[in-house]
């Protein structure tokens, strides 16, 4: 299928690997960065002329420090799924995430900056990231730049990497007042866990001491080009008690901010229902988190 | 095309081979003769080339071979020790596990890394893990029947402790 292919580099430094990129696209033709080649395979692009494999960069780890997160960008789906600091943090709803992103034979390969970088609409990480105010590193030939991530994807299949490599994810602390309490959830839609999926969300809310909404993160993928937060929800239930007339309220509101299509896994109209169905449960789940840890 | 030199232990033994940079690791396995290793769908759904790169289940073709290079790989051919099969492959034949057999090498590496982590999985954890596997005769009880009578026939000696796992989970 990739006979077409002229070189295959196996960079063990970022600079190397940069440097790698442009000298192979000055001499012309496409190429890519791959790291568990899960997508650039199934893509099956023949037109690409080089690839610069990005697996031997020391960049399979994940490091906390204090309430922040650093994860590095090869760090396979099975690393994020079973690292025991990463299943206590969020409720979980990372590792999760990651949990879901394909068979255990594709869990084994498939990386989170490459999970990311894809930019698929139902890309499984993306919505927790989201909900956890995100960012990415990007290293370029003028140095790194660190962008949220909800200004990272442009579009199906399109970000702001600009020839860059996604060398880092970083997860801030959350900012939870004094008394207060934080919960996370991510659902997610599909005839089998490890489908792609025909909705995914994942909702964060942090209340205070009285029980009240102070933060609030609503995000849903494989509802529009990118995945998305739902803004005009989060803002509904900041100062509201998640009760049950709360949540279905923002839920019909993160609804109503999916642009969702029909393709062979679902109807537009069914992704809009279902995305009102799996944010409430992923709200009312935080709620019920929230209320059994106090 | 530019040839690439890959050194990869494969059952046990070294081998060099001569590649191209587009080369997928199923078809460089197929080619060298390691015929167990099934090609199904190539765009990593039906799981039946999976081989363990370095003791880890991996469709081998969404494996670039190059990225094979220096690890280690384990085809069914691998599985059993001389004439004598390995245990789990003798519960598969106890079970009537196998129908057409396309997808037993498969199912056989996944479950054999699996019993490797863990000491007494349970039915979810076998289920979960032959989930990759496509099998299209429908035989997915059998094979559940036989992975579980495979993790309970072992003696304790051969059992990973169960503390080992979180200590190679945990990163």
């Amino acid at each position: 299928m990739f006979d077409q292919l002229r070189a295959f580099h196996r960079p063990t430094t970022i600079a190397q690997a940069l440097r790698l990129f442009r000298t192979e696209r000055r001499r012309g033709g496409r190429g890519a960065f791959v790291a568990g080649a899960t997508d650039v395979v199934v893509l099956g692009d023949r037109r690409l002329r080089f690839l610069v494999d990005v697996t031997n960069l020391p960049l399979r780890y994940i490091r906390r420090r204090g309430g922040r997160w650093a994860i590095g960008a090869t760090s396979r789906m099975a690393d994020l799924e079973h690292s025991a600091e990463l299943r206590r943090f969020a409720n979980g709803a990372l590792a999760e995430a990651a949990g879901t992103c394909g068979s255990l034979q594709i869990r084994n390969l498939a990386t989170i900056g490459g999970n990311l970088a894809n930019a698929s609409p139902a890309c499984d990480t993306a919505p927790p990231l989201l909900a956890l105010d995100a960012s990415v590193v990007i290293a370029g030939p003028r140095g790194r730049r660190t962008i949220p991530l909800d200004q990272f994807f442009r579009g199906v299949n399109r970000t702001a990497l600009d020839g860059g490599l996604l060398v880092e994810i970083l997860i801030p602390a959350a900012s939870i007042p004094r008394g207060g309490r934080a919960a996370w959830s991510f659902q997610k839609l599909g005839r089998l866990k490890s489908d792609i999926a025909v909705v995914n969300a994942a909702t964060g809310i942090v209340v205070d001491k009285g029980g009240h909404c102070t933060w609030a993160r609503i995000a849903l993928g494989a509802v529009a080009p990118t995945p998305l937060r739902a803004r005009r929800a989060e803002a509904s239930l900041v100062g509201q008690v998640p009760d049950r007339a709360a949540i279905e309220a923002a839920a019909a509101r993160a609804a109503g901010e999916a642009k969702p299509v029909s393709d062979v896994r679902s109807t537009a109209d069914y992704r809009r229902e279902m995305s009102r169905l799996l944010v409430a449960r992923a709200l009312a789940e935080c709620a019920g988190r929230l209320g059994r840890s106090s | 095309m530019n040839a690439l030199e890959i050194h990869v232990t494969v059952n046990g033994e070294s081998r060099s081979w001569s590649i191209a940079p587009g080369d997928l690791l199923l078809d460089v396995l197929r080619r060298e003769g390691y015929w167990g290793v099934k090609r199904g769908c190539e765009t990593g759904e039906c799981g039946a080339c999976a081989v363990l790169l370095d003791g880890a289940p991996v469709n081998s073709c969404l494996v670039f071979a190059a990225q094979a290079d220096g690890r280690r790989v384990l085809t069914i051919e691998g599985v059993a020790h001389g004439d004598r099969l390995d245990p789990l492959q003798e519960a598969f034949l106890d079970h009537g596990a196998v129908q057409c057999g396309y997808c037993t090498p498969a199912m056989v590496l996944c479950t054999k890394a699996l019993l490797e982590r863990r000491a007494d999985p349970t039915e979810d954890e076998v289920r979960e893990t032959l989930s990759g596997v496509l099998c299209r005769c429908t035989g997915y009880r059998k094979p559940v029947e036989a992975v579980l009578a495979a993790a309970r026939a072992r003696p304790p000696a051969a059992k990973p402790k169960p503390a080992a796992r979180r200590k190679g989970a945990a990163r």
